[in-house]
């Protein structure tokens, strides 16, 4: 068992440092904002003044987490699907743009992947093992499979992280590369995750991710078989995807509240979280697929619950 | 627990092969000239001479996909050849990038800049998932496939997690490595840092300006002894060492004395249970910017208590393949415990001040290597090393 | 205006320095490090870029940058000399 001692998220829900955020969910509609806290309280205004939404995002929850847990992280593993698309869009503009050889370079600096990871070393002066894993809407699950890892090898505390960021670009490529009725979109969720227990009552089982296309009765039956729980000792399902395999009311369509991205499943782990400690439920599965990428179950796991 | 090397793939400038990069590579000759392509004409690169179309038919590739997945898939095939799939051998993909598909991108994005007819479609190969799931889906690899993006250290991180899950039992046998193709995306990139060299990169010269950019691909397959019985494969080399570690310094440059690259050179000599004094051959990040070089210098002297072992930086015959390097050095490692050789470092002339450290100038034979230690670091102060050893 | 006013808000622009007046950049004050307004080495280019864009000045040897650039005084002396 992976515990999650704290769990913060930057979404367009009142979720930012809120104990039970299900009981402040409201379905995303056309205008919806992010409820950003002020970023002030957490990067010095000289770096601030860089930072892409995604970045500051990213750095608030991460510091939330750190802030949680007395002692460093020996690891941080970071899942984006497309990374730092402001700034991405921000260079190919300069580089078509610009005359002559002399070009502005902060947002190429700021155009990699794994600037969110980096910018959080250094905002926390963290110097352990930092990994940013890349694979379409299971991201997220490789972030996770490695902070179990980096668990299992005897690191004490991991920061698991998941972040992305819409940008107004994206909405062009509907219908052809994404659905057309999607709600585009960011979000950041971060785990301080441990196998030591402490205070935690909530933990991950385990977590399954598959590139291919299957279906998803099948690997929920592999997954749920192969920890040897039934499918019906499941309290609740946060899904972005139909299945037939569990009674429609204990499935919760996480895309509702979070909209579109490709590491949303991230705030699907937050919400089904909270919902087993107000609940004092067992266990919640978080099942993630999309037509395009693979799939990804999450279970997650109450302690203090009975059977 | 033992991890094998049991297959090796590179495509770079200096060669579409394993076969033909040791003979540039023995041969001292450099592939870095003048660019072919519209944005990289009036630069030194590292390219490679096809097109992607030549790249498809050349290499007999079935799956679409970007210049950045073709590349992948050229050095990964090679890497993968006369390996079988097998139901009982859990078998994944790991590959490193840090453009993805942003050769197709930029292309499209240029025309949606003009206002001239775009086809969204080719947005679907931008992210660097799908660049993996394309080369996952050329070598008929279903299951887990991840990619790792840490900028110009991926390909060592893919690496070092294709080792971790087969450690832990999570995998038995993993394709890792990584890929990265030309842009102007990165040219006019590492140009506005004016860390490029206009000439030939010098990397630990004194008179160092910076890097020449390149592109290419370069996997390694790796295997568990249970692996190994059944796929009765042979190993050429083992992946004993590896660490990543951050330098929490600067966004982009190096820390000065290299703190980063200690941390990380040190923690993989101690997962390999190596001494300092057992590397025979470090194959350096070296870069050729003024920054990395000194830096790094600073951290294996630190490292090796002043007596560094021969290192050379084989970036002077590649170009700096970004996300790519990690995999086409540890094909190179893998060759030189194989071939008894240890690859020189091109365009050397004087020692950096600072340092005095002089690498390998001229390439040397018969030699013994038993342990060669590999850096790549990346932006965002990512640091990592590999540490390779006779079988 | 005159050069040195014109430098102050063109590098709050450049450097998205939000939170700053030109009275709040002296003339004389470092720019870079702590004791300064706290700019590092990729202010550094985007000063370059800046010359370039505003005052048609190239600069080819970031390792310049620095004294150039060391404050308000010491980059407008280089912009009158270099005109």
């Amino acid at each position: 068992m992976y515990y999650i001692h704290k769990v913060a998220s930057i979404t367009h829900q009142n979720s930012f440092l809120q104990n039970d955020i299900n009981a402040l969910l409201v379905e995303i509609t056309e205008g919806s904002v992010l409820f950003a806290p002020d970023y002030k309280k957490y990067v010095l205004p000289s770096s601030l003044r860089r930072l892409s939404p995604i970045l500051r995002m990213a750095v608030a929850v991460a510091k939330e987490c750190q802030e949680a847990i007395n002692t460093p992280f020996e690891a941080i593993s970071i899942g984006t699907a497309l990374g730092c698309l402001t700034d991405t869009e921000k260079f190919l503009n300069v580089v078509n743009t610009v005359e002559g050889d002399i070009l502005s370079p902060t947002s190429f600096i700021q155009s990699t992947h794994n600037t969110i990871s980096g910018l959080i070393s250094l905002e926390l002066k963290n110097h352990s093992y930092n990994m940013t894993h890349t694979q379409n809407n299971i991201s997220f699950e490789m972030a996770l499979i490695d902070s179990i890892l980096c668990c299992d090898e005897g690191k004490s505390f991991v920061l698991l992280g998941a972040a992305d960021e819409g940008i107004e670009f994206l909405n062009k490529l509907k219908p052809i590369v994404i659905s057309k009725d999607a709600f585009v979109t960011s979000g950041a969720t971060f785990f301080a995750l441990s196998k030591i227990k402490s205070n935690a009552e909530i933990g991950i089982v385990a977590c399954q991710a598959k590139l291919n296309k299957v279906s998803i009765d099948s690997e929920i039956n592999s997954f749920l078989g192969n920890l040897q729980i039934d499918s019906a000792a499941i309290d609740i399902v946060y899904s972005n995807c139909l299945t037939e395999h569990f009674p429609s009311e204990k499935m919760i369509h996480y895309e509702k509240f979070s909209g579109l991205y490709f590491t949303s499943n991230a705030f699907g782990v937050h919400m089904a979280h909270d919902w087993l400690i107000e609940q004092s439920k067992k266990y919640a599965l978080v099942v993630n697929s999309s037509c395009e990428g693979g799939i990804g179950l999450i279970l997650l796991r109450n302690d203090k619950a009975q059977d | 627990m033992d991890i094998f090397i049991t297959g090796y793939g590179v495509i770079s400038a200096i060669g579409n092969n394993v076969e033909e990069n040791l003979n540039n590579l023995i041969q001292e000759k450099t592939a870095i000239k003048q660019g072919l392509r519209n944005f990289s004409s009036k630069f030194k690169v590292g390219e490679i001479p096809y097109t992607n179309e030549e790249l498809r038919s050349e290499f007999n590739l079935k799956t679409e996909g970007s210049r950045t997945a073709l590349l992948g898939m050229v050095a990964a095939k090679e890497a993968f050849l006369n390996h079988e799939l097998f139901d009982h051998v859990k078998t994944g993909l790991i590959s490193g990038t840090s453009v993805g598909g942003m050769d197709t991108t930029e292309e499209e994005y240029k025309k949606y800049l003009k206002g001239d007819r775009v086809n969204y479609k080719n947005y679907f190969n931008h992210p660097s998932g799908t660049t993996s799931a394309q080369i996952a889906s050329e070598l008929g690899i279903s299951g887990f496939v991840n990619t790792i993006s840490t900028a110009c250290s991926s390909a060592a991180n893919a690496i070092m997690m294709g080792a971790r899950l087969i450690r832990s039992g999570y995998l038995d046998r993993v394709i890792v490595g990584g890929t990265d193709s030309l842009t102007q995306f990165t040219i006019f990139g590492f140009r506005s840092l004016m860390i490029f060299d206009d000439e030939w990169c010098k990397p630990f010269d004194n008179s160092r300006k910076g890097l020449n950019l390149g592109e290419g691909a370069g996997y390694i397959v790796l295997e568990s002894q249970k692996s190994i019985q059944t796929t009765g494969k042979i190993a050429l080399a083992k992946l004993t060492g590896w660490s990543n570690a951050s330098d929490a310094f600067h966004q982009t440059a190096s820390s000065p004395d290299g703190d980063g690259a200690v941390l990380s050179m040190n923690q993989a000599l101690q997962v390999a249970g190596l001494k300092p004094n057992d590397i025979n051959y470090v194959n350096a990040h070296g870069t050729a910017t003024p920054n990395n070089d000194l830096s790094e210098s600073k951290a294996l002297i630190k490292i090796f208590n002043g007596k560094v072992p021969p290192f050379s930086s084989t970036k002077s015959y590649t170009g700096h393949t970004l996300a790519a390097s990690g995999g086409i050095e540890s094909v190179y490692a893998v060759l030189s415990i194989q071939n008894k050789i240890l690859f020189p470092n091109l365009n050397h002339t004087a020692p950096i001040e600072e340092t005095g450290l002089i690498p390998i100038k001229r390439i040397e034979k018969n030699m013994e290597v038993n342990h060669v230690l590999s850096n790549s670091f990346g932006f965002g102060g990512n640091n990592s090393t590999l540490i390779f050893s006779k079988k | 205006m005159e050069l040195k006013e014109q430098l102050k808000a063109q590098i709050i622009e450049q450097l998205n320095l939000e939170d700053l007046t030109t009275a709040d950049i002296k003339n004389d004050a470092p720019l870079f490090g702590d004791e300064g307004l706290g700019l590092d080495s990729i202010d550094a280019l985007e000063f370059i870029v800046l010359l370039d864009s505003e005052y048609s000045i190239k600069i080819d040897d970031p390792s310049l940058a620095r004294e150039i650039f060391y404050s308000i005084d010491s980059m407008a002396d280089f912009i009158e000399s270099n005109k």
